[in-house]
This record gives C-alpha cells, structure tokens and sequence, in this order.
C-alpha cells in the first residue's frame, strides 16, 4: 500500500513539469502581451520593450523558465503584473483561496448529504410519490441553468418589492463576500449546491437500486434480517463505491467550480481572479493556477483510489 | 453495535444535512437591509448605519398601518460596531463598475479604476478643479520663463503627507525620478512626462538622473521642457506625476501601495480585496476645500451594484443600459435622482484605409453614408449616447456645433460604390472586434445587417479578446480590416483626439490615414500658442478628415448616475479629478 502510494507520488513532480512547461508556453507564444494589456491603447513599441525588457521578457524561452521554476522551488511563484500590480501571486492566492473554500464548503454541506438521504430513500421507496418527487428535483438541479436561475433567484429575494404601500424584502443580499456566517453566503451556496443535490441523490439511487436488487441482499433477507439492517450493511457499504468517485470530483471541483457564481455575485474567490487573469495574460497567477489544479487532481485522485481500497475489501494495491 | 454503524452513518448524514437548512433559515430570518418592509431582520440588525436614518416614506406608511413596528427603527441609534460614528457615504468602486484598482502607485497610473483612487488618496504639483481648469495643488504658484520651456515652481508650506511629514521640494524630485526610473516599468510616465529635459534618457536606461529636474531649495522645484508645448500643466495634472513619500515606498511592504502614504484629501484605512476599499478625510488637508465626509466606503464587488442602490446599500450608483429605460422614464420615482453626464469620449467604426476596399475613399463614405446612426443610437443604445457628428465629442472644448456628421444616404452610398474602383466587386469583409459570446454585440450585428441591406456588402464578424486586440491595433501594420474602438481623452486638448488619431505616423492612426494637408494643419495647431486659434485649426482638420472618412464616429458617451437626495455636491467629472472633498450628506 505504502509503496503504492510512493510510486504515485512520484509521478507528482514529473506531471507538474510537462504542466507547465505547456503553460508556460501557451502564456509566452500565444497571442496578446501583459505589457499591452496594461498600456491599453497608450501604446507605443519603444515603451512596450522597454518595460518587456525590465521585466526579462525579452530573454529566451528556457532562460525565462528555468527562472521561473527555480523561483517557484522556492516559494516565490511571481507577481501578478495588470491586475494587481507587483502583489505577490502567493498572497492572491491565499487571500482568495479560502474564500472559494468556505464557499464550497457550505454548498457540499448543505447537499451532499441531504442528496444521499433523498437516493436512499427514493431507491427503497421506488415509484412512489416520494420517489416520483425526489425524481422530479433531481431533473430540476440538473437542467435548470445556473445562469438562468441566479438573476430569477436575485430578483425575488434581493430586491425590494412595492406592491402599493406594502413593501417585501429583500430576504436576502444581493451578492459579495463577508465571510461564512453572513446571510451573503446564503444564495451563491444554494445555488453551487443544487447541482451537487441532483448528481448525488441521482448517484446514490441508481447505485441502491442496483445492490437492492443483488444476490447477497436477498441472502441476507432471507437470513431474516431486519430491512434497515440489510439497508445499512449490506446494501449501503457497496453502494459507496461509485459515490466516492464522484465524491473525490466535487473536492477537487471545489477550486474550478464556482467559477460562474462567483462572477454573479461578485465573490472575490479564486475562480474570479482565475479568469481575469486569462483575460489579461497574467503569466505568473495563470500558471501558479494550472499548477494548483494539477497538484489537486493528482492528488484526489490518489485519495480516492486508497479510499476504495478500504471501502471494498476486494480492491488491494501493490 | 456495529449493525448499527450504518444507521448512525445515516442519521449523522441527515443531522447535518439538517444543520445546513436551518443555517440557511436562519440567516435568511436574520437579514434585512429595509426597514419597514416585510422580510426578515426579527433581529433588528440592519447592515448598515445610515439606514436606521434614511427616510422612508412608504415604508413607514406601511408599517405603521398594517404591521407591528419594524424592530430597527426602535432599537437601533446611528451607531453600529461595524462602523464609527460620523457619516459615511457608500459609493460603487472606481469609475461604478466595481473591481479592484489594479495600482495604487501614482507613477504606474493607466487605468481609469486606478487613477479615481490616487487622486483623492495622493496629490500633484498641480491639479483640475471642478470645471477641469488647472489650479495649484502642492505647488502654491509658479512662473514660466519668458520662452516658455522653463516652469519654477513654489511649493506650499503646510502641505504634510497623512503621517504629518511636511512635504518638501526632494519628495517632488524623487516622485518624478521615480517615475522615469526603468525599475518602476511605468507604461504612462513617458507619455506625460517625457516632454522634460532628460526623462527619456533616464527611462532608456542612459543617464540615472533627470537632468531637466532641480531642486532650488526646500520648497522650490525647477522644470526644464524640451519645446514650449502648451499642455505641460495638465499632464504635470496627471496622477504619474504625483508625489509619494520615498519612505512609504522603500518601506518593504508588498507593494508598497497597500499602505499609502499620500497628502491627498483622503487617506487609505482599508483594502478588502474584491469587497471594500475604505477611505477616511484627511483632517490635516491643506487645501482650502477640507473634505467633509468623515469616511467614504467603496464597494468593490457585491450583485448588482443597482439592486444594492434600490435597497438603500449604496448612496450612487452608476445606470447600466438594462435600466436605462426604467431610470429615464419621468413618472419612476428614481428619475428624480437621475444625473446625465456627457463624456469626453467617441466611438468610432474604423476602416483601415491600407486594405482593400477603404483604400478607395468613395468606399469608405459609402459605407459610412449606409449606417443610420440614428436608429442605432435609439434602437440598440438605447439612446444612452449621443450620435456623433464630429471627432471631437460634445463635452470637449472645440467641440464644432456647427458639424452636420456623415449624413444617412443609402442611395447616395450606392451612387459612390458604383463611382468607385471596387464597383461590382466589393470583396468580402471581416470586421474585428473585442468579444466572446456566441454571437457579436447587437451593435455590430445591426451596423453589419444595415451594410448588407444598403449595399449588399458581406460582412463576417470576427471576435477576439482585449489581449489579442490590443496586440494587433497597436501594432504598427494592423491587419484588420475593419473594426470598431472608443477613444476616451486623456487631457483637454484637442490634440488627444485629432492629433494622436489622424497625424499621418501617429502611434494611435489605426486607420492609417495619412493627408498632407491634415497633417500640415495639426503640426501647426500643435505649437500654436493662441488658443482660438489652436482650436480654429483643428477644427479645419477634422472638418477634412471627416470628408476622407478613414473612421466614422458613431457616438459620443454619456453616462448615467443615480444619487440619493440627501448626497449633496457629488459631480460625474468627464475626466479623472478628486471630486470626493466636495460631497456632503445633510439628512
């Protein structure tokens, strides 16, 4: 096991060098200019140069590399160039990071479970009208657009209504940031969570539809277990394994996720800064980016692996 | 036991699938912004202290016939531990779009967002007042020597940075050096300042002082220019030339501009990245308007920034076109609070006039005669802007009244493309813009379908982000072919808008229009001390330019403000100016 987790691992560093050797590429050879970008129309060529120069832009592709990775050993990832100018990647990131956490953190509260609760209860209760309306909310989050729900969504419960002399609301503010416990948190967390509530009450259905109906859960019924007993013991522990898969994507979606509803409500997490920082060919914060992702993802991955392991006996590693 | 894991899996899972309703519950009972109405609040916690005080007309009637009294107005004084006592005015970030400024590093100013910030935090030698005349700021006067390249400037007394240190003639020196210094990577100091002896020599790296800057002595500063130009003032005015203190900036914090130490009328007590900037007047300011608005709260991010204004979350707020109709129409109560602010900025469709067809002159007015401007201003704007009918917008000064614009003549088009030498075969035409939706902006589709319609051109539209557009249009052959672009100024002159865009060789002639008898007339109105006369002679240039049509100007902007009533002396300035020491609130 231990091995196998080495030899994984391993693979880490080899995966972040191709990463962003490919990023830092893309960022270098395609179009637009950081430089540019932050002169707007002012420009002038021999300004341009200048500037691109003080910054070593000017050096060779390799030489600009090998500077940037043996800063980024240690510690230092860059500096965000348009945006924030001369404010060190490192500290955007931690300033933002959290926040897309927290967020996530309470979307996945609120529905992860709740979407498990309702696929168990939905699955031993088939066709009936509990089922009939778990599948009903279940089409509901999964086809209802995100973008197309937020403005409805901000309309109803963050604005003022007169109707005559009577005024209602807003229930709720209209989007930003302060902090997990206030009420801002209540509509971007809502809405994230939504489509993790469809994807998981669906997952976990299908699965307890189908270990409902094995050989071994009519074994144990025929032993004469109680129905909640075959439930939880026999049914639940197999019905585990497709769901920590998807489990171990929404962990590692939490950085990439809310990307769109941190735009609308105007959150300062890190999907925001993500994309102006595409926009406006911020070399040093796009790459220190990729590399979080990729670090992320090979490491849930690894996670989830190991966890089937413990889940299902029959999954050994060597 | 262990039968029971599962179950107890399962009930842990509801519990605190149950915990996460209630929170939301909870604080969905606890927010309420609007005293009076029906929502939640039971808790009487408005987020804001002014609120308790804003007047409410309707929703005191309501409450007081219907409903129990709303706990707010009871229990909540003007004071609040979120906020000190004093008043405070909460204001959209920057230009009221939001978003963090990307500097506060005078020197590095190129952006609007940026510079609304360094002028009320920072300040120069001199400055604009409200009807944007240059006024002395930290210089109390100065004289210009008799062939006009030499300015001496005196500089105030009692003028102190926020930490109280008296401001001297070497913190002006060491700003200005500053900004010519290579290792500052300004991208704007050349433009303002490279007109002083020396600068450029400095920024390529050939000399490592400013020779056109001397210090006389403690309050005195000399400025040395290499040609009398006229405009020298206003671009001191620009916030590059502002001036820091060398010990704020060498302080080692990253970057230094998060804790600025300015002289400015308001200082920086807080920047919550994507949420708030937080400013507070500056008690010890010099100048002889003191600010009175005890702390100024600017929201960076938030929703919708009009919702929040409607909710009494903000104190102004800048109309989008979604709300224009809403806000214009005079029996809506909020058209009372409605201002109009023309800008001093144009937009412009451009035909590069190096490719075929806009070679050809005939083309370009046809194509410029085929777009009614009119209808797109009304239909599309919304009638936000105004339609254009010269270079030079309404606001700016040598703006031509008398200009009657490209006028729309669809049968006079054709007449023109059947004279021309693209007659019969008009090629194909991609027109560039920013964009990256699905589909091109209403604009660019209506203009592109008014073409087809009147001159059965066949426009394929091609978007592009900001990033690659600016590589291209600043480049110094720029390969599209047709294309569209708003050009704000930068200072009052007419040259930011005749002489940068239309001089044959200018950095800025995206159209690549180059007539010698234009050119002839902006070198002279350039060095034309006369100022009717300078105007005169552009005026002549842009009535030329117009006739060759290398660009057609569209619109020229306007914007839209709300303000609550109780905000008084708030001003839209068409150019970035410190504005904020003129508000005041009287509830």
């Amino acid at each position: 096991m231990l091995a196998y987790i080495v030899q994984r691992l391993i693979w880490l560093p080899v995966l972040l060098i191709l990463i962003s050797l490919v990023t830092f590429a893309l960022g270098l050879y395609g179009p637009g200019d950081p430089v540019q970008v932050m002169m707007g129309l002012h420009t002038n060529p021999q300004i341009v140069e200048q500037v691109r120069q003080e910054y070593g832009f000017d050096q060779p592709f390799l030489v600009q590399y090998w500077n940037y990775i043996t800063n980024a050993l240690q510690g230092n990832f860059g500096y965000s160039l348009v945006k924030y100018q001369g404010q060190r990647v490192s500290d955007l990131i931690a300033k933002r990071l959290p926040i897309t956490l927290q967020l996530n953190l309470v979307a996945i509260l609120w529905s992860v479970p709740l979407g498990i609760a309702l696929g168990i209860f939905a699955a031993l209760k088939r066709k009936s009208w509990l089922d009939v309306f778990v599948r009903g909310v279940v089409i509901l989050g999964i086809s209802l657009p995100v973008i197309g729900l937020m403005p409805v969504l901000d309309f109803a419960l963050s604005r003022k209504h007169e109707l005559g002399a009577l005024v209602i609301g807003p229930f709720l503010p209209p989007g930003g940031w302060r902090g997990i416990f206030a009420p801002h948190i209540i509509q971007p967390a809502f809405i994230l969570g939504l489509g993790l509530l469809a994807v998981y009450t669906r997952q976990t259905r299908a699965a307890m539809i189908e270990v409902m109906s094995a050989d071994y859960v009519r074994t144990a019924r025929a032993k004469g277990l109680k129905e909640w007993m075959v439930v939880m013991r026999h049914a639940l522990r197999n019905a585990w394994i497709p769901l920590i898969t998807i489990i171990g994507f929404t962990l590692a979606g939490l950085f990439a996720g809310s990307f769109l509803v941190e735009q609308f409500y105007s959150i300062p997490g890190i999907g925001a800064l993500a994309y102006e920082s595409l926009l406006s060919k911020e070399y040093y914060v796009i790459m220190a980016f990729t590399l979080i992702a990729a670090t992320v993802y090979v490491i849930i991955n690894l996670i989830i692996d190991i966890a089937y392991a413990f889940v299902d006996p029959r999954i050994r590693y060597k | 036991m262990s039968e029971n894991r599962g179950l107890i899996a399962v009930v842990i899972v509801l519990l605190v699938a149950l915990v996460g309703v209630i929170c939301i519950g909870f604080g969905a009972l606890v927010y309420c912004p609007q005293p009076g109405s029906v929502c939640g609040g039971l808790f009487g916690a408005p987020s804001n202290v002014s609120q308790a005080n804003t007047p409410q007309p309707q929703a005191t009637a309501a409450s007081n016939q219907g409903q129990n009294q709303t706990p707010n107005q009871n229990q909540n004084p003007p004071s609040n531990n979120t906020a000190p006592a004093g008043n405070v005015l909460r204001l959209p970030g920057g230009s009221g779009l939001g978003g963090d400024p990307p500097t506060l590093d005078p020197a590095n100013t190129s952006d609007v967002e940026s510079a609304t910030y360094i002028v009320e935090i920072y300040s120069g030698l001199v400055g604009f007042n409200k009807d944007l005349k240059i006024v002395p700021d930290l210089a109390e006067k100065w004289d210009v020597s008799n062939d006009g390249k030499t300015y001496t400037f005196a500089l105030r007394k009692d003028a102190k940075f926020h930490d109280g240190r008296p401001v001297t003639a070497q913190d002006v020196q060491y700003s200005l050096e500053r900004a010519a210094d290579p290792k500052t990577r300004s991208t704007v100091s050349p433009l303002y300042l490279g007109d002083i002896v020396g600068f450029m020599d400095k920024y390529t790296g050939k000399a490592t002082q400013v020779s056109g800057i001397k210090v006389i002595d403690n309050s005195t500063i000399q400025i040395d220019i290499d040609k009398p130009i006229s405009y020298f003032l206003a671009s001191l005015a620009h916030p590059t030339s502002y001036v820091v203190d060398k010990f704020n900036v060498e302080s080692g914090e990253q970057p230094w501009y998060l804790k600025p130490n300015g002289t400015g009328p308001y200082k920086l007590v807080q920047w919550d990245q994507g949420q708030q900037i937080i400013l507070e007047k500056n008690a010890d300011y010099y100048g002889e308007i003191k600010p009175s608005v005890d702390r100024i709260e600017l929201i960076l991010g938030g929703g919708s920034a009009m919702t929040r204004y409607e909710n009494g979350d903000l104190d102004a707020v800048r109309v989008s076109i979604a709300d224009i109709e809403r806000v214009s129409d005079p029996t809506n109560t909020l058209n009372k609070e409605l201002v109009i602010e023309p800008q001093l900025s144009t937009s412009f469709l451009v035909f590069n006039t190096r490719k075929a067809p806009f070679d050809d002159p005939k083309v370009r007015l046809a194509f410029a005669m085929s777009i009614d401007k009119q209808k797109l201003n009304d239909v599309v704007f919304k009638k936000m802007p105004v339609v254009a009918t010269g270079i030079l917008p309404q606001a700016f000064p040598g703006f031509n009244p008398n200009l009657q614009g490209i006028p729309y003549d669809p049968e006079g088009a054709k007449k023109l493309l059947a004279e021309s030498k693209y007659a019969g075969s008009l090629p194909d035409i991609v027109w560039s813009t920013v964009g990256g939706g699905g589909t091109a902006g209403s604009d660019v589709q209506a203009i592109a379908e008014m073409l087809k319609e009147n001159l059965g051109a066949n426009i394929s539209v091609e978007q592009t982000d900001w990033a690659t557009y600016l590589s291209q249009i600043n480049g110094s052959n720029i390969d599209f072919q047709m294309f569209d672009i708003g050009w704000s100024a930068d200072y009052v002159d007419p040259h930011n808008f005749i002489g940068l865009l239309f001089r044959g060789g200018s950095l800025n002639n995206w159209s690549g229009y180059d007539n010698p008898d234009v050119n002839k007339l902006i070198d002279e109105a350039s060095v034309e001390p006369n100022l009717e006369k300078r105007i005169q002679t552009y005026q002549q240039a842009e009535e030329l330019i117009l006739k060759d049509a290398p660009v057609l100007p569209l619109t020229y902007g306007r914007d839209y403000w709300l303000t609550k009533p109780y905000v008084k002396g708030v001003f839209y300035p068409p150019l970035v100016i410190e504005r904020l020491k003129y508000i005041t609130i009287e509830k």
